[in-house]
């Protein structure tokens, strides 16, 4: 037997468990913080955990196969993370772009490009509240100056605006994660193609087709995945916009759990609704883990 | 964040509890002459003598006046400062006691979290009022602790159910019966049963009834008033109607309101209305919505609790009537889905709107927000108008908010001092002058059926004498557990017409299937509830 492999064996073993041994106390950390109240909630959902009647039921999810608000904070909930997660990619390629154009002045830009993103999303939902009040807003306040005859926009009251509305804040909020992510990827690709493709005669349509794009595709992959992920557990700014009003026509589902949870008090139904949730995100976030595997 | 700093509480206060009984058992011990050696300070002596370290001053006390007949005694000036060889004189336990008894020790902290801390002339109130209570009882400390009004039933509820929270919590009639029921409250029967008798009937007995679960009592009541109209007076004069003259019945109060709807600057845009109400999901829009349906002669639900009667042609009418003020007579700002009770307040005092529904509240907040806005000339109160032609007992909704105790309290004992001070006609008296609330106590808000005359100064206030005089007709909204879902149900549904999705009659219709379907635990197998 050879006596190197051994030991590179060995070697290896032993570098393994160190590294799990370094990992271990954060596994722990998560499975206590995160995977504990998971374990909790899902039982939750099918037996009261915090009650002394302990019997297990499927009730919870039949009545939410049945409740029409469900369905309907679902769907609100589905057109939410469509319209935010697509335009957060397109308004965050849009501003990556420009940036990488490194135009003058480019540490400014930068800042304020990713300044959105630094506040929190409550803060961001109460200063979007306030430059949409119908009255008082400085939103309207420019329509009216710009000689709207009705310048009452209601935009949070009004039923086919509001989700509009909490979703254009939102891609204000939310873009420049995107736009940091492609900024990286484009920045990693390497200048030595677009000359090459310049020499050739390429243009810059062509350039961004055959280079930009390929290139990009795996960032763009991680910013979707990521994006869609948080974009469904999106809770502070709606809340503070709309409340879910006027009616369900933003009641995201995350409202919905949260409404049944600590305003009625529906533990066992709010964790079926949040397990339904939670359900979809990961088979969301298969892929994404899958491509994180691959590549290591 | 808070369960560690209740944890680091929890240590100080049994630090507080344990250290001085630990120490409390001085060593019986004769008055004795001491020569102070190195390394020896005055609390020190004390401490090792007279179990106390906070005992010294009558070392001093005594080794002074030892000296003042024998000089070999020294003569302590700063009790700080001890020299060695000194002759000091330790007194007995006995004398030390007779001199200088030992403040009792801070036995007990509570917390008390109250929504009105973040309201500043409440904070003032109850800031100068917990010291009252302390200096009364000294082994108590109280610790303030502000909630926002929208965000604490989530936050205690959190809280209790994590096995914390704060000691003593207020909560209003939107969820009281929800704490009540879910058992989150510690039961106060034992300490009420060594109460004189009679002892509950100091409050209006409604009021003492939510209270109850399963012949159990979780709390006191606080507050209690009646929703009244509040409406400016100059905005009605300057819309030519009689500032002294406001509408009594609801034909009145869209007339007058059409009329207060008006373009002020002369920009062709209106910029101020008549009526401006809470219109988004709030806690506080069930107390602007009830009083129309109660003066149509409507209500939520069958007296039983056990269906929706928002089917009832009453119901429909006040609901339509509702609706229509915002969609019909136009006489509501924008935006009207979007406004909770502060947003309204501000358009109050900023004039944007002529009249809305408020109560002893009103008051004092509205100079907070506009400190032009001339209180004592413009507020004007009135009872909420009526439908015409009929007469009801109850025509408005009575608002009140409790005071309760956590069930995961450790000091039961103290927290019911607490709650029954807080409660006292003396406390309820002090909410009043600071606050402008009215009391759940009839002899505080008065009980013409008992003889009892409201506090004189409730009877001297000309806002407040129409809220005490709205008491009789005014009543509380359906008391059960699921209350909450079911006003937020009725509240969306509200919205859902106000803004056109869906028509009044299939809102309406939308609301009383819903709150069948909630009510459905509530009903045996056969039983049916009436369709739309």
């Amino acid at each position: 037997m050879n006596q190197s492999l051994v030991s590179k064996a060995l070697f290896r073993s032993i570098r393994l468990n160190t590294g799990f041994a370094f990992v271990f106390p954060c596994l722990l950390l998560l499975l206590l913080v995160l995977g504990f109240p998971a374990f909790v909630a899902v039982a939750n959902s099918f037996t009261p955990v915090w009650s002394n009647v302990k019997t297990f039921t499927l009730d919870n999810y039949i009545k939410l196969q049945q409740d029409k608000q469900f369905w309907e904070s679902l769907r609100v909930t589905i057109v939410f993370v469509a319209g935010t997660v697509s335009l957060h990619l397109i308004l965050g390629l849009g501003v990556a772009l420009a940036l990488n154009t490194e135009p003058l002045g480019n540490w400014f830009f930068r800042i304020i490009a990713i300044l959105p993103w630094t506040v929190p999303d409550v803060i961001s939902g109460l200063v979007w509240r306030f430059m949409y009040d119908p009255t008082a807003g400085i939103i309207n306040y420019f329509l009216d100056r710009l000689g709207v005859q009705n310048p009452y926009v209601e935009w949070l009251a009004a039923p086919h605006l509001a989700l509009p509305s909490v979703i254009f804040a939102d891609v204000w909020r939310g873009y420049p994660f995107v736009m940091l992510i492609l900024l990286a990827g484009l920045q990693a690709i390497p200048k030595e193609l677009y000359e090459a493709a310049r020499v050739d005669g390429a243009s810059v349509l062509q350039e961004f087709r055959h280079i930009t794009i390929p290139g990009l595709s795996r960032m763009f992959q991680v910013a979707f995945a990521l994006d869609v992920i948080w974009q469904f557990r999106r809770f502070g700014l709606v809340y503070n916009m709309t409340q879910g009003g006027p009616g369900n026509a933003t009641d995201i589902l995350p409202l919905a759990i949260y409404r049944q949870y600590f305003r009625y008090f529906n533990f066992e139904y709010a964790s079926a609704m949040a397990v339904v949730l939670a359900v979809i995100m990961i088979a969301i976030s298969i892929p994404y883990v899958r491509m994180m595997v691959k590549r290591t | 964040m808070n369960k560690k700093l209740l944890n680091l509480l929890l240590v100080i206060v049994m630090l507080a509890v344990l250290v001085p009984t630990t120490l409390a058992a001085p060593p019986a011990q004769e008055g004795q002459d001491y020569v102070v050696v190195a390394d020896d300070w005055l609390s020190k002596l004390a401490d090792k003598y007279l179990g106390n370290p906070m005992a010294y001053p009558a070392i001093v006390e005594y080794t002074n006046k030892k000296h003042a007949e024998d000089a070999s005694y020294a003569e302590i000036t700063n009790p700080d400062l001890i020299e060695v060889g000194w002759k000091v004189y330790i007194p007995s336990a006995e004398e030390a006691a007779a001199i200088a008894p030992a403040p009792p020790a801070a036995a007990v902290t509570l917390v008390l979290s109250n929504w009105h801390l973040a309201e500043p002339h409440w904070e003032k109130t109850i800031k100068a009022a917990i010291p009252l209570f302390e200096k009364e009882y000294p082994n108590i400390k109280v610790e303030l602790q502000v909630v926002s009004y929208a965000e604490k039933d989530a936050k205690y509820a959190t809280e209790i159910q994590a096995g914390a929270g704060p000691d003593l919590m207020h909560l209003a009639g939107y969820s009281i019966r929800n704490f009540v029921e879910s058992g989150f409250l510690y039961d106060i029967t034992p300490f009420v049963q060594k109460e004189p008798s009679g002892f509950l009937d100091q409050w209006y007995p409604e009021l003492v009834e939510v209270l109850k679960y399963q012949d159990k009592l979780y709390g006191l009541p606080s507050d209690h008033m009646a929703m009244i109209l509040a409406y400016n007076k100059k905005l009605f004069t300057e819309a030519g109607l009689d500032p002294n003259k406001p509408p009594t019945t609801w034909d009145e109060f869209v007339d007058y309101a059409k009329k207060l709807t008006r373009d002020r600057n002369g920009d062709g845009q209106i910029d101020t209305w008549g009526f401006g109400t809470v219109g988004a999901v709030d806690p506080g829009w069930e107390l602007r919505f009830s009083p129309v349906l109660l003066s149509h002669g409507a209500a939520y639900l069958t007296p039983d609790n056990k269906c929706s009667a928002l089917n009832s042609p009453e119901a429909k009418e006040a609901f339509k009537f509702w609706v229509g003020l915002v969609t019909d007579a136009k006489v509501v700002p924008p935006g009207v889905t979007s406004q909770g009770a502060g947003a309204v307040r501000v358009q109050f005092a900023n004039e944007q709107i002529a009249m809305k529904i408020g109560s002893g509240w009103t008051e004092p907040i509205i100079p907070t927000i506009n400190k032009d806005f001339n209180v004592p000339e413009n507020l004007g109160a009135a009872p909420m108008p009526v439908k015409a032609g009929k007469t009801l007992a109850k025509t408005t909704t009575g608002w009140y908010s409790s005071w309760l105790i956590n069930k995961n309290t450790k000091y039961p004992e103290q927290a019911w001092t607490l709650l029954k001070w807080l409660t006292s006609k003396e406390s309820d008296q002090r909410w009043f002058d600071g606050a402008r609330v009215l009391s759940s106590r009839r002899d505080v808000s008065g009980d013409p059926d008992k003889g009892l005359k409201p506090y004189q100064p409730i009877a001297d206030d000309k806002f407040s004498q129409v809220i005490q005089a709205e008491l009789k007709h005014a009543q509380i909204n359906p008391q059960l557990k699921e209350w909450p879902q079911i006003a937020d149900t009725v509240n969306k549904e509200v919205q859902n017409a106000f803004t056109g999705s869906k028509s009044a009659d299939d809102a309406l219709k939308d609301a009383h299937d819903q709150i069948n379907q909630i009510l459905a635990p509530y009903r045996t197998a056969g039983e049916t509830c009436p369709a739309y």
